[in-house]
């Protein structure tokens, strides 16, 4: 049963019809992130207005379906909220990816954290957790603006 | 021959993956071991393991004589004209690691040309790389044509004045393609260049003979010839083995050590530094035997059938596209999947026991040639039958369905 959990039908939809697959116009903030073990690549597209609020976020970007539904998601739920508020959300689904049951942040309503915890299927295969991760540390330093490429084989 | 008999003689065969039986189709990364391997590393650690080459004692001198023993068993088994021919290493990597080291220290300069193809592996690139940084030499490619060969031509059209070393892979571990050493070799030569193999996936496959190919080095991965980790050969005439500088430096490698100065061994131990992989080379004798018992022939016959008719089947499979086309082809079946990724075949495939690689396999100037960030990859052994094949197509199969292709 645990391969029906991994690939849920919202982790299908969203691997096959990725959301904001595009590159933003005018973006100011952008990271790239890359998995040499299986070649997935990521590159997030960050438009934040005057009040460091998400105003668009988009994606580019090749990988497996649960790097791509992962995105997908990503993009979907941060969009709109203030720049503090994603950090707190990326923060929270990977540590729910590594080792919690739930996510604990205040910001997401409950049907979107439902959402979420469809790519908590993912913790059963350990080999696939940066197939998940990956697009959620290549959005941190695009915030952070370190300008470093994210290598999944350098981080947790 | 009968395979099944074979497949018994592989204890791994008696577990269960995720309570499935286990269809094994990863070869190419690394064999599985058959049951006279696994005894003789237990039976050496506990009736006879001692050091080699040092001490007298009784122990001593009769695990060095089970050591030089694998030694000259290999040596027959690729032919080569002398025992000290046969240099033990971690792997094939540090194989060819020693010799871009110690060639490339020795008489490689700035503006030499080293050849290698698109097919390589990356343990048969990167050790060249060093001495582009080092020594400022380059790196010309052989291009594969689209059958994902290499021929001669290709790499004829490369050499120049200053190639000073061809090396390329015997078998390619993604395309599967043999590629023509024997006249690759004569063509070397005949400019008087060297030539290394990386035989890590010819040793396991195919009947290798130092002598019919003739080339300078070859580099033979143990772990994926039914033998233990933690061993690689290479395979050196005893004229370079014994112009090159030594590659480590340490116990066992030396002749006399005074303050003012050093001087080295006689071969082979030259370049055998320390304590080595002993347990691992005295075990890897009986997969010498294994693979003589069976005969290089009927393996060749055995996988190459396997291998034609894993093509049929997946050929077959209209979602299946094969990588690479090659008329002369070795055991391995690397395929993508209309629109679903490598990985998510890999861990779909699993859950039914169907183990394969997926992603670049260490080459990812090829798959960069290819336009593919990752493929799914079936290799096959020995062990291998056509219900493992059947049951591979199956479960690809439930992938499509799961992704409504």
């Amino acid at each position: 049963m645990d391969l029906k959990e991994l690939y849920q039908e919202i982790i299908l939809d969203h691997g096959k019809n990725p959301r904001n697959l595009r590159k933003t116009e005018n973006f100011n903030k952008d990271a790239k992130g890359h998995n040499p073990l299986c070649g997935d690549k990521v590159h997030v597209y960050l438009k934040l207005d005057e009040d460091k609020k998400v105003q668009d976020i988009s994606f580019e970007g090749q990988g497996c379906a649960i790097s791509m539904a992962s995105a997908s998601i990503m993009t979907d739920l941060v969009k709109g909220k203030e720049e503090h508020e994603v950090k707190e959300i990326v923060q929270d689904f990977l540590e729910m990816i590594k080792k919690k049951d739930k996510l604990n942040n205040k910001i997401l309503e409950e049907n979107e954290k439902t959402k979420l915890m469809c790519l908590s299927g993912v913790k059963k295969y350990p080999m696939r957790v940066k197939c998940a991760t990956l697009s959620w540390h290549t959005l941190t330093s695009a915030i952070d603006n370190t300008q470093e490429e994210i290598n999944s084989e350098n981080i947790d | 021959m009968n395979i099944e008999n074979i497949k018994k003689q592989f204890p791994i065969f008696n577990n269960k993956v995720h309570n499935n039986d286990l269809v094994y189709l990863d070869s190419a990364n690394s064999s599985q071991k058959p049951q006279v391997v696994v005894d003789r590393i237990y039976d050496f650690y506990t009736k006879e393991f001692s050091n080699v080459g040092r001490s007298v004692h009784y122990l001593a001198v009769a695990a060095t004589n089970l050591y030089e023993e694998t030694r000259s068993l290999v040596q027959k088994y690729i032919n080569a004209k002398d025992p000290n021919e046969i240099v033990f290493t971690k792997g094939a990597t540090e194989a060819i690691n020693l010799v871009a080291n110690t060639f490339g220290q020795k008489f490689l300069k700035e503006g030499d040309e080293i050849i290698l193809t698109e097919l390589e592996h990356h343990s048969n690139y990167v050790p060249w790389h060093y001495l582009r940084r080092s020594k400022g030499v380059q790196i010309k490619f052989a291009e594969i044509n689209s059958d994902g060969e290499i021929s001669l031509e290709s790499i004829q059209k490369l050499i120049s004045p200053k190639t000073k070393m061809i090396a390329i892979t015997h078998l390619s571990n993604v395309t599967g393609a043999i590629l023509p050493i024997k006249e690759i070799t004569r063509l070397a030569h005949s400019k008087n260049i060297p030539i290394l193999i990386d035989g890590c996936q010819g040793a396991p496959h195919l009947r290798i003979d130092m002598q019919e190919i003739g080339c300078d080095f070859y580099a033979i991965s143990c772990h994926k010839m039914y033998g233990p980790t933690g061993l690689g050969i290479l395979y050196a005439k005893k004229k370079w083995l014994e112009a090159l500088p030594p590659y480590q430096g340490g116990g066992g490698m030396i002749s006399e050590v005074k303050k003012d100065g050093i001087t080295f061994g006689d071969l082979p131990n030259k370049y055998e530094a320390g304590t080595m992989a002993t347990a691992q080379v005295i075990a890897f004798a009986e997969s010498i035997k294994f693979l003589n018992q069976i005969g290089i022939k009927n393996i060749e016959k055995h996988e190459n059938e396997l291998t034609k008719y894993g093509e049929e089947v997946l050929r077959k499979n209209n979602s299946v596209t094969l990588v690479g086309n090659p008329k002369n082809k070795g055991s391995v079946l690397s395929f993508t999947l209309d629109g679903i990724h490598a990985h998510d075949i890999a861990t779909i495939l699993d859950e039914d026991g169907v183990a394969i690689r997926a992603g670049h396999h260490c080459c990812q100037i090829l798959h960069d040639k290819l336009g593919l960030a990752a493929t799914a990859r079936a290799s096959l052994g020995i062990y291998n039958t056509r219900e493992d094949i059947d049951k591979l197509n199956e479960s690809i199969n439930k992938c499509k369905k799961i992704f409504n292709k």
